[in-house]
């Protein structure tokens, strides 16, 4: 990939252009207790953004569901020179209890982790969440680099911009197909529980008719009726 | 966990960066044995989808234990297998996807005495970002700017058949909801009805049974 411009300054760049981000996860998992997933951030600065939502759910009397609580934790970061741990092990980043979908943007510094849920109910959910690593090569990092352009960062920003769209395109996606089992869900048993106390009322009166019949025949007791 | 970076020069900094990029742009999860674990991804017809996998060595330098072995399989939405590898430690698979919908890669670890903890590196691409660019790029003296654009083209374009895609499902949902409703009213009108002459055949029976046993 090298071209007539100096050999290392151009690897440099070529390795900037392609390595920054197109880095990005779209998976759903089947969650019973605790699930986590790792990704590894190279460099500070970098934002992770992403989403979830609970797809497959148990659609109940209950108006809310519970959902899932989801976690992320920081692995801890061993400087390669010191070869010494300097943070600790699974410091929480960020939190959120019991929801069925939310979406997340933060900055993080490098290093591994951890997307964690937990699920509290019972019944396995299936999860499905997006997520994505993102880094816009900055003036500084290239500062050693003459051939620097700002439209590399444009470009980069703009990268950012569009896989923040797709991100966003699948969370809708995913929300829509939560929706949509919902409200099957609630058309069936909707349907099955009027059809239900249709058949309730009228074993109910034929077993009223039954009941006063009995009472009113003669051979259980002359006087009493 | 360690991922060796080598911090002495900025370029081999980066060269280091790009060659872990290839390897390592993943999700890792842990895995017992004798556990599965399945992680399915939606995927549109006639797309391109790679996946590559293999076992994270926990302990740098020596080799994996015998008994870190997995056994993956990736089924397609209707159930037909599309990959299978029993008993290895990683693999790759790559494969045009004919039915759209969820496909799903199944992991599973043999069941071992003392329960292990098999950390498994999974990298799963379809649809734009599992297109070979660099073979691309290295059909002629293409620029590499004009690569990134064609790479953010193909996304728009993407992005523009998904909105087609969702809108689609949208009016799926609103026609369905509409029925629902439809049916609900008829539904209430009905339950009317069947209370109503619930009532009027009772009283019926009953008068008719009272004028038998002449107490009216």
């Amino acid at each position: 990939m090298a071209r007539g411009m100096g050999g290392e300054a151009a690897a440099l760049l070529c390795l900037l252009m392609m390595s920054a981000s197109w880095r990005a996860a779209a998976l759903s998992l089947i969650v019973t207790d605790v699930e986590c997933v790792y990704e590894y951030v190279y460099y500070k600065d970098d934002t992770v953004s992403g989403n979830f939502v609970v797809v497959d759910h148990d659609a109940s009397w209950r108006s809310s569901n519970p959902g899932v609580d989801f976690t992320l934790k920081r692995g801890s970061i061993i400087d390669p020179e010191l070869m010494q741990v300097t943070t600790p092990e699974n410091s929480i980043v960020y939190s959120l209890k019991g929801s069925t979908g939310d979406k997340f943007d933060f900055k993080v510094s490098s290093g591994m982790h951890k997307f964690c849920f937990h699920n509290p109910s019972n019944s396995p959910e299936a999860v499905a969440f997006n997520i994505h690593v993102g880094h816009i090569p900055k003036q500084q990092d290239l500062a050693k680099d003459e051939h620097f352009e700002p439209v590399n960062a444009k470009i980069a920003e703009l990268r950012e911009s569009l896989t923040s769209v797709t991100l966003e395109q699948k969370y809708l996606k995913a929300r829509g197909y939560h929706h949509r089992h919902t409200n099957e869900s609630t058309r069936k048993r909707v349907i099955g529980y009027t059809v239900g106390e249709y058949v309730l009322l009228v074993a109910l009166s034929g077993l009223q008719v039954v009941y006063i019949r009995k009472l009113f025949s003669k051979p259980v007791a002359y006087g009493r009726v | 966990m360690n991922i060796p970076i080598q911090r002495k020069g900025f370029s081999l900094l980066l060269i280091s960066v790009f060659s872990l990029w290839s390897r390592a742009d993943s999700i890792r999860f842990d895995l017992e044995s004798g556990h599965t674990k399945c992680i399915s991804e939606d995927i549109k017809s006639n797309s391109m989808t790679v996946g590559k996998y293999q076992i994270v060595n926990p302990n740098d330098g020596h080799p994996l234990p015998d008994s870190h072995k997995i056994t993956v399989r990736v089924t397609s939405a209707y159930g037909n297998s599309q990959h299978y590898s029993d008993d290895v430690t990683e693999g790759h698979f790559a494969f045009q996807a004919v039915e759209a919908g969820d496909y799903m890669a199944c992991f599973f670890a043999a069941d071992h005495k003392p329960s292990t903890t098999i950390t498994v590196d999974f990298d799963w691409k379809s649809g734009v970002a599992a297109k070979d660019w660099t073979s691309v790029a290295k059909k002629g003296s293409v620029e590499l700017m004009e690569i990134e654009l064609k790479k953010m083209l193909d996304t728009v374009q993407t992005i523009h058949d998904e909105m087609y895609y969702l809108r689609e499902r949208e009016e799926e949902m609103q026609l369905l909801n509409k029925a629902t409703n439809n049916k609900m009213f008829w539904f209430s009108f009905l339950s009317i009805l069947v209370c109503l002459s619930v009532t009027g055949i009772q009283l019926w029976h009953l008068k008719s049974f009272f004028e038998k046993k002449k107490l009216i």
